[in-house]
């Protein structure tokens, strides 16, 4: 059966780069342009898999990982982050967010910094299904 | 009413992160979000004659101004604020009203250089507008001795209860009328005196409500031509933010969006903090 991947990016040619790899692979891609479209299109959609960016419109990948990881319906689909910001400005940013009264959310499958080669993404996100069960 | 959300607009010629971070004592009143905003105006990338549009020239300064806002957007996150950002090609006016708009903004900060273009985001918002000018040695923290500036209207009452919400960042406030020149022309002594006596009551009124809140506060009455008169009051009184009410119709955004007060949100050495008439 074909596997839903959500792609959360302000920035179309992200999108449109992440999609033309990912369908070429076999996935159907819903793309979002900031985190409050991510939010209700992966409430509507439950993808397999969510490819997000941090710095967005609206809400920021920051605020909406944190919503997905204590959300019990949707905590346990893999998220691959996909920014130009840093991994570690990630971690303590969540790190601040639990220290501030937040839950603690575990790290995303897989962190990758902008740029990202196709042949990598494709491969990246097939391990990562493959991890869960596809 | 709360500063949750912030609309940092910059064409990273007046504002910077450190005008940025000047403001954040904002959140110990509630702010928890900050949008970034830089326009590319149209002209520098638009249709020229032989070469057509400037797609490269786009490119890199939206790289330009991407790679500053990842900077500060490291900077805001690490902190555990929230953060976002745009950046958009076209008039900077509308741009930056349609984001406000579409982002709920509570506050817009502009710089004031370029004068018509914040002249006009005050003319056509609902939203508080700060006007930023800032100097470290002069304004590292704004919002402790604000001046209010009153002339009685339903949004200088905004500006109050704005200033309510900004409590726990006050020091002082200074509350300041001034008594316009024309509006005594012709009247002899006694009636001078009585309208002085009015405003004071007026006055001690405000500094009543704001020490309800618990707000140390103090007034000062003026008289004469009202910008150079709230020119006089900023220097006498240690002031490090201006805040105003202004209207969509009355005198107040007349005389603060006429051409003797865009020379003082121009030439002011001092944030200018303006409260429209809620929308």
């Amino acid at each position: 059966m074909q596997k839903n991947i959500l792609v959360a990016d302000d920035d179309m040619d992200v999108v449109t780069f992440v999609s033309t790899v990912l369908e070429k692979s076999g996935y159907k891609v819903i793309g979002a342009k900031d985190g409050e479209e991510a939010l209700n299109k992966i409430r509507a959609n439950r993808p397999d898999l969510i490819i997000l960016d941090i710095l967005m419109p609206k809400q920021s990948g920051i605020k909406l990982y944190r919503e997905l990881k204590t959300d019990e319906s949707l905590k346990d689909i893999p998220v691959v982050i996909l920014s130009a910001i840093s991994k570690r400005t990630f971690l303590r940013s969540q790190e601040a967010l639990t220290e501030f009264g937040g839950e603690p959310v575990p790290e995303p499958e897989v962190y990758i910094e902008k740029p990202v080669e196709p042949d990598d993404l494709a491969k990246t996100v097939s391990e990562v299904l493959s991890r869960k069960g596809g | 009413m709360k500063i949750k959300k912030l609309l940092f607009v910059t064409d990273f010629e007046q504002l910077w992160f450190d005008a940025l971070q000047s403001l954040m004592d904002l959140r110990k009143v509630g702010l928890e979000h900050v949008i970034f905003l830089h326009v590319i105006e149209r002209e520098k990338v638009a249709m020229h004659r032989g070469v057509g549009y400037l797609k490269d020239e786009e490119t890199k300064l939206r790289e330009i101004a991407n790679i500053r806002f990842i900077d500060w957007a490291e900077g805001l996150f690490e902190t555990g604020m929230e953060c976002g950002a745009y950046i958009l090609v076209g008039s900077p006016v509308p741009k930056v009203l349609s984001v406000a708009n579409e982002e709920k903004a509570d506050l817009i900060v502009i710089g004031a250089h370029k004068g018509t273009e914040t002249i006009e985001i005050l003319r056509r918002t609902s939203i508080p507008v700060l006007v930023h000018k800032y100097d470290i040695k002069k304004n590292e923290r704004p919002f402790e001795r604000p001046i209010l500036v009153t002339d009685w209207s339903s949004p200088c009452e905004r500006a109050i209860e704005y200033l309510i919400a900004l409590k726990d960042i006050l020091k002082n406030v200074v509350v300041v009328h001034v008594i316009a020149e024309k509006s005594i022309k012709g009247l002899n002594r006694t009636e001078i005196q009585k309208i002085e006596k009015e405003n004071k009551k007026r006055l001690e009124e405000v500094c009543d409500t704001l020490s309800t809140e618990g707000i140390s506060s103090e007034f000062h009455l003026y008289m004469g031509e009202v910008v150079e008169q709230i020119k006089n009051a900023i220097s006498e009184h240690n002031i490090s933010l201006v805040v105003a009410g202004t209207t969509g119709k009355g005198a107040w955004r007349a005389r603060w969006l006429g051409s003797v007060s865009r020379k003082l949100v121009q030439d002011s050495q001092l944030p200018i903090l303006l409260v429209p008439k809620a929308g």
